[in-house]
């Protein structure tokens, strides 16, 4: 058994040679500088790269004008290989300017993203990237700044169930490093999907594996978790998981606070999963938690606790990814942070306060909310294919606006769930607590 | 005068057996009341650490925002720079992070025991 912990750890260290990132890696043809001047008649601008001395000349691309170009203000720019060398393809500002607005509204966001999180494990990821690119980051600078993010608060939510005995380190381990080399299967396929069928293709397969493992997964946890409220409340081991609990093949691996033993035979294809997964659709906590209730065995409690683990090690391993592209805005990462890491504690002792199907319930309803929020983008791609017909304009915009407003419902919908659960059992314990100064010996 | 414990039960259960069972329990309860008013001066609540860690992570954000030119600058170069986001995050992670958990105390939100 120590001999695997070892091969584990061994793997860890290994791994920094390979580029491993959930949400894929960062892009390779972006160039980061400023532009100094315009010239408009030859249609070309002055670049000064970020580190270099001497500047260079870029040549506008056809649908740009001179005023898609801000000088002084460090930009991004997408080049476009097939029009030619320095043809602009795209620009964007980097970083924002922070309005009050803003910093309230990233604030908010960060609070409730945490809140789930500290409750169910993970989440917060699917709505925070798109809420920044609403708020006008490029979308590099999204994914960046939101798993910047993510890291420190998945720690500080793990070291908080730790310290209430849900989390198991062991298990998060093994799903972490797994996790991570199934990151690489699953960029390999992104890549040969993206080749074989361009942009809309990729668009259209990360979105219909979306869909469908949210709705079965999602569907599945919700039917579970009715079933146990209609019992007694508490959790049962699934039949799968105990039936791979039987199977003793070497080496089996003992997980002490999960109270489960297991053939790593079993466990390895669950993180190598997740990992797959975390790499396609980007919320690779959706399907880690779910395999580790239903597959290995683990309460709703544990699993979503343990998550927080795996969360941090990847998102740790991606951050440095990310900060060494340098497209972290840290301002962003901070003020989600400011709200995450109270909302994350309030989660994470919010689930000391109610019962496994509690948790179960929230992660379905989440689950099942962004699969409409991603399922409305699909007739778009679908059209993009060439494989149905265009959409007209409002059904194109009312269809973005349902994605949209399905992800803020889904944050609302947890939100709700979770202090109103919590006011329960805090009120709840507080009875009891009273009773028993009444009569301390019943 | 002051009794022990074992006195204190002892007079509690010869009330009882008199059938005085309402001094038996009051003695019993004034008991619980005493040891539930130490517990709550030992639970003071951590106002002190709160305004510390809530004052060090104000002024760090301001901090941040004040200097936000040179900082996105520095913190964007890529490279072995990459030591910057990734130590920011971790130092307000654990100043806030501080500030949160204790901000929660104060108002009373606390994790079942």
């Amino acid at each position: 058994m120590k001999r695997l912990l070892f091969l584990i750890l061994g793997i860890l260290i290994v791994l920094p040679t390979t580029t491993a990132l959930a949400g894929g890696p960062p892009p390779k043809d972006l160039l980061k500088g400023k532009f100094i001047e315009i010239q408009e008649e030859s249609r070309t601008a002055t670049f000064i790269k970020d580190g270099a001395e001497s500047s260079m000349t870029l040549t506008f691309g056809e649908a740009m004008t001179a005023d898609d170009i801000t000088l002084n203000k460090k930009v991004m720019v997408s080049l476009d290989k097939h029009a030619g060398e320095g043809v602009i393809k795209d620009v964007s500002v980097m970083f924002m300017d922070m309005t009050i607005m803003r910093i309230g509204a990233l604030l908010l966001i960060g609070l409730i993203g945490g809140l789930l999180s500290g409750f169910i494990g993970s989440g917060g990821a699917f709505v925070l990237t798109p809420a920044m690119m609403s708020l006008g980051a490029p979308g590099a600078i999204a994914v960046a700044s939101n798993m910047c993010h993510k890291f420190p608060k998945a720690m500080v939510g793990a070291y908080k169930r730790y310290k209430y005995g849900q989390a198991d380190v062991k298990l998060g381990l093994v799903m972490a490093v797994t996790a991570i080399l199934g990151v690489q299967i699953g960029i390999k396929m992104q890549k040969f999907i993206l080749n074989s069928y361009g942009n809309a293709g990729s668009n259209l397969y990360v979105s219909v594996v979306f869909v469908l493992v949210l709705v079965l997964v999602g569907g599945y946890v919700f039917y579970d978790a009715y079933k146990s409220t209609k019992e007694d409340g508490e959790p049962k081991t699934s039949k799968l998981a105990l039936r791979m609990q039987k199977i003793e093949l070497w080496p089996m691996m003992e997980f002490k606070v999960a109270k489960v033993r297991i053939s790593a035979w079993i466990t390895i294809p669950v993180g190598l999963f997740t990992g797959m997964l975390a790499a396609t659709i980007a919320v690779g906590g959706f399907v880690g938690v779910p395999g580790m209730i239903y597959v290995v065995g683990a309460s709703a409690m544990v699993a979503s606790a343990t998550e927080l683990i795996v969360a941090f090690i990847m998102g740790c391993w991606g951050s440095i990814q990310w900060g060494i592209s340098g497209l972290i805005d840290i301002r962003m990462t901070l003020l989600i942070l400011a709200g995450s890491l109270i909302g994350v504690q309030l989660g994470a002792l919010g689930t000391t306060y109610v019962k496994d199907h509690v948790i179960k319930t929230v992660m379905a309803s989440v689950m099942l909310i962004v699969a409409v929020s991603r399922g409305a983008k699909i007739p778009g791609y679908l059209a993009d294919l060439g494989l149905s017909s265009q959409l007209q304009p409002q059904m194109a915009s009312f269809l973005n606006s349902v994605s949209f407003w399905a992800l803020i419902a889904a944050l609302g919908t947890a939100g709700i769930i979770i202090t109103a659960a919590m006011i329960k059992g805090m009120v709840q314990a507080k009875a009891e607590a009273a009773m028993q100064e009444v009569a301390p010996n019943v | 005068m002051k009794q022990n414990e074992f006195e204190k039960s002892m007079s509690a259960a010869a009330f009882a057996e008199a059938g005085e069972h309402d001094t038996a329990k009051e003695m019993m309860t004034n008991n619980e009341s005493q040891k539930s008013n130490k517990q709550s001066l030992k639970e003071k609540k951590p106002y002190g650490k709160m305004v510390i860690f809530g004052a060090i992570s104000l002024s760090a954000y301001i901090a941040l925002l004040a200097n936000q030119e040179w900082v996105t600058e520095t913190f964007t170069k890529g490279g072995i720079n990459t030591v910057w986001p990734i130590g920011a995050a971790f130092f307000f992670s654990f100043i806030h992070g501080a500030f949160a958990s204790n901000f929660l105390s104060v108002l009373g939100i606390e994790a079942k025991k």
